[in-house]
């Protein structure tokens, strides 16, 4: 196998089967919908226009290239949607580095030219992003083809594997015309996700959260710095929106949607299931810096005669967030609470132990206790969770410790 | 309720997220440079160079537009568009350029803060060192609000400017008519003539400015929506910097021309200490305390936006958020053009203000290529959509491009 640059590629001198001289390289074309990373064809700069030589009629690619067949059989190249254009659409441009969790910018693409049966089959394999290809550039032309290469081996390679690389495409047709789906920066943590995308441009960030799945982008989305979020769902169309604000835990959509203009974030709510629309709903009343407007509405509470069983069978159901888990809440008459059980607990205890048996003083506030009472509660009671109770004594939801953590970095 | 509430202060937020980069930029806009050359202007030609105020305004906010509405409208930075748009090797050697060019600028904050202390009594060695440091740790360790804040209060000092025009007693009429009469034809050939016009021209629009004022664009996270806003910033900045400018000008011939104190290129100070028995006392500390202020707060905005340019056109990680081994080119080139620069002041009897003014004179021999690549970006459909440049715009761009290549030919031409 030989790895040849892009930019050595990209001017290089193309002969036809005669070993005449027909035209220059100006492009290298792959069709992921035909092979993902297969190179497609060549368009070469010819005195009769731009033409398209096809891969699989090369018989040589590196400093020279050679095709076998005529020239006059190559076709006129017309730009197309479904053709990624390795100079225009990856050279100089940013992409997401999945393995290094980042965004980078491209020097140089490595491809794969292996002789096969009387061609060259070449291939995508890597993407440069280090001083090797940097200097390869930047000297090529002016030092001797021999002097780079001795120079550039002694240069550590900087190399991206093509598997671990995600295009950036802001155009959704062409998004899908590509095959580009971000399906590597899907498998990232949300919060490595979230930090790409606040190194995105506008138009990048609003094409990533068009195309991930609605969970993984209400995730990520929760981990985002507040104005940036603002302005990523002011840019999505308000279903899609919905969609994503839905998948939220409901105290980060409060608190985003109150961000937003009242206008917008009334439509995102219409938008919205009934029963994530009143939760939300219900959240955007209260003060942003209160206990109520940090809390999430979404835990885990069962009556206070319930055993373990039922509590395992209300985890196995719960949808909200692993953060809401910690505690299982007891609640008598009215919903009014009663007692709190930690997880472990749980977990040590039999199936048919008492839940009652097992409660704990609970620690709960107001909601209206300002969030800088309500993180001294967590300092002083080591708590992982804490419950928000209204007038009458009944559950209206829960801080976990992760919001508070968040909300003293952001006060600081 | 609380939706009402939030209603309200998400549209105060989004004045103050608009109104900003444009004027923050024209503050910095009046830097050492900038006053030292205005200072030369008026102390070597008196009145004559006004004629060159309103021309370059009309320049100054074209440009200004185009940098903000290319932030505006991509989200992406200059350096990064060119690298996009025009490969590697052009933006290595023109980041290249930009490190050398803003370097000699750097030069010149510093000595804007020496010069300024030097009157009162404290040494260089002392103050240069001290400014270096400072700078370096308030941007390092300061988040980027608090610094702002303090850059935007920092702003209304230039009224100080104004104040010692007025107490200059210059001849208004005469001033007046200097600025809206025709430049004579005979500075073509003279070369202190020509190279005090480049300068004018490069400190008012220095290239650096324009990476510095897209980069706070895109930081802003402005909008081509919200982008209305963002063009009355800009064209309000552009304008109180030349009001500035014209009275830095006017004091300076009012007083030291008239006078005959034609040469203050030694030192900064001298400028100041000229003004001190033809303004009064007051002009003389205002004008000191002016020239310190713009030197600090545009030291501490240059070498970080230089940094930020060149490590997004040319690929390396940048941003403070990030720790000195995660971004150890960006840490370097922003620490070594604080130390160089302050370090090249440390050389004795070093001419403060012709040191300056040749750093303003650069800016405007680089600045036609800059422009150029503006230019091409922000006429790219592609890039740009409905927002590419109007047909008046590229006019006066590609006037002030061709008019600033001439006159940097007949400079050299001019030599002796």
């Amino acid at each position: 196998m030989a790895i040849v640059a892009l930019s050595e590629l990209l001017g290089a001198t193309v002969r036809d089967a005669t070993g005449a001289v027909r035209g220059k390289v100006r492009e290298v074309a792959v069709v992921p919908q035909d092979h993902p990373t297969r190179v497609a064809f060549l368009v070469v700069k010819t005195p009769g226009g731009e033409r398209m030589l096809p891969g699989d009629a090369l018989t040589a690619c590196g400093a020279t290239i050679r095709s076998a067949g005529d020239a006059s059989a190559w076709e006129r190249f017309a730009p197309s949607d479904r053709v990624l254009l390795l100079k225009r659409d990856l050279l100089d441009q940013q992409i997401i580095d999945v393995h290094g969790r980042k965004v980078v910018r491209v020097n140089d693409v490595e491809l794969d030219a292996v002789p096969a049966d009387r061609q060259m089959i070449v291939n995508v394999v890597a993407v440069d992003v280090g001083a090797r290809g940097a200097i390869r550039r930047l000297a090529h032309g002016a030092v001797p083809s021999f002097t780079m290469r001795a120079l550039l081996e002694r240069i550590p390679p900087r190399v991206i594997p093509w598997q671990y690389v995600d295009l950036l495409e802001t155009d959704p047709a062409r998004r899908v015309k590509l095959k580009i789906a971000y399906g590597g920066l899907a498998t990232l943590h949300p919060a490595d996700i979230a930090d790409i995308v606040e190194d995105l441009p506008p138009a990048e960030r609003e094409s990533v959260f068009e195309t991930l799945d609605e969970e993984v982008a209400a995730e990520a989305l929760e981990e985002i710095d507040p104005e940036i979020q603002v302005s990523i769902v002011e840019s999505l169309d308000s279903n899609r929106a919905a969609d994503i604000v839905e998948e939220m835990d409901p105290d980060a959509a409060a608190d985003l949607l109150g961000d937003l203009t009242e206008d917008h974030s009334g439509q995102i709510l219409r938008e919205m299931k009934p029963d994530e629309r009143r939760e939300v709903t219900q959240l955007l009343e209260f003060g942003e810096n209160t206990a109520a407007g940090r809390m999430t509405t979404e835990f885990i509470a069962v009556p206070e005669t319930a055993v373990v069983d039922d509590a395992i069978d209300a985890l196995k159901g719960f949808e909200g967030s692993r953060e809401a888990l910690a505690t299982i809440y007891l609640t008598g008459v009215n919903q009014k609470l009663v007692g709190s059980v930690p997880l472990v607990s749980i977990a040590v205890s039999s199936p048919a132990a008492q839940l009652s048996q097992l409660s704990e003083p609970y620690i709960a506030c107001a909601p209206d206790t300002p969030q800088d009472e309500v993180a001294a509660l967590f300092d002083k009671y080591n708590l992982i969770t804490l419950a928000v109770v209204d007038e009458h004594g009944r559950l209206a939801g829960i801080i976990t410790a992760d919001d508070v953590i968040t909300m003293l970095r952001h006060a600081n | 309720m609380g939706f009402f509430r939030k209603g309200w202060r998400a549209r105060l937020m989004l004045v103050l997220a608009v109104v900003g980069p444009g004027f923050i930029t024209a503050s910095v806009d009046n830097d050492a440079g900038g006053i030292f050359t205005y200072s030369l202007a008026g102390a070597q030609f008196g009145y004559t160079l006004l004629w060159t105020m309103i021309p370059i305004t009309v320049a100054l906010v074209v440009v200004q537009e185009m940098a903000a509405r290319m932030g505006a409208v991509t989200g992406k930075g200059l350096s990064d568009l060119i690298r996009e748009e025009f490969g590697f090797r052009v933006t290595f050697f023109l980041m290249l350029a930009l490190v050398v060019l803003n370097l000699t600028n750097v030069v010149a904050e510093f000595a804007g803060v020496a010069s300024s202390l030097e009157l009162f009594g404290v040494s260089k060695y002392i103050v240069v060192p001290a400014a270096a440091a400072l700078v370096w740790v308030l941007v390092v360790r300061g988040t980027y609000e608090s610094i702002e804040k303090i850059f935007l209060l920092a702003s209304a000092f230039y009224v100080c400017y104004i104040l010692a025009g007025v107490l200059a007693h210059p001849d208004w009429k005469a001033a007046a008519f200097a600025t809206v009469t025709r430049p004579e034809a005979e500075g073509i050939r003279n070369y202190g003539y020509l190279y005090m016009v480049i300068g004018l021209v490069g400190t008012t629009i220095a290239p650096w400015m324009q990476f510095y004022l897209q980069a706070s664009v895109v930081e802003k996270g402005v909008t081509a929506r919200q982008y209305r806003a963002l063009r009355w910033d800009v064209i309000l900045g552009c304008v109180f910097t030349d009001v500035i400018a014209w009275f830095i000008i006017v004091a300076c011939a009012a007083t030291l021309y008239a006078n005959g104190h034609h040469d203050i290129g030694s030192s900064g100070a001298d400028a100041a200490l000229a003004l001190r028995p033809l303004a009064g006392e007051y002009a003389y500390l205002l004008f000191a305390a002016g020239l310190f202020n713009a030197s600090l707060f545009a030291a501490s905005i240059l070498p970080i936006s230089t940094a930020y340019a060149v490590c997004e056109g040319l690929g390396f990680e940048s941003g403070l958020d990030k720790k000195f081994h995660e971004a150890p080119v960006f840490y370097w080139l922003y620490t070594l053009l604080i130390v160089i620069g302050g370090g090249v002041l440390l050389v004795p009897r070093l001419p403060l203000v012709y040191v300056s003014v040749l750093s303003q004179v650069a800016n405007g021999v680089v600045l036609p290529f800059v422009l150029i690549f503006m230019l091409l970006l922000t006429n790219d459909p592609e890039l740009m959509g409905d927002h590419t440049n109007s047909r008046g715009f590229n006019i006066i761009a590609w006037v002030t491009v061709t008019v600033t290549i001439v006159m940097t030919i007949a400079m050299v031409l001019t030599q002796r």
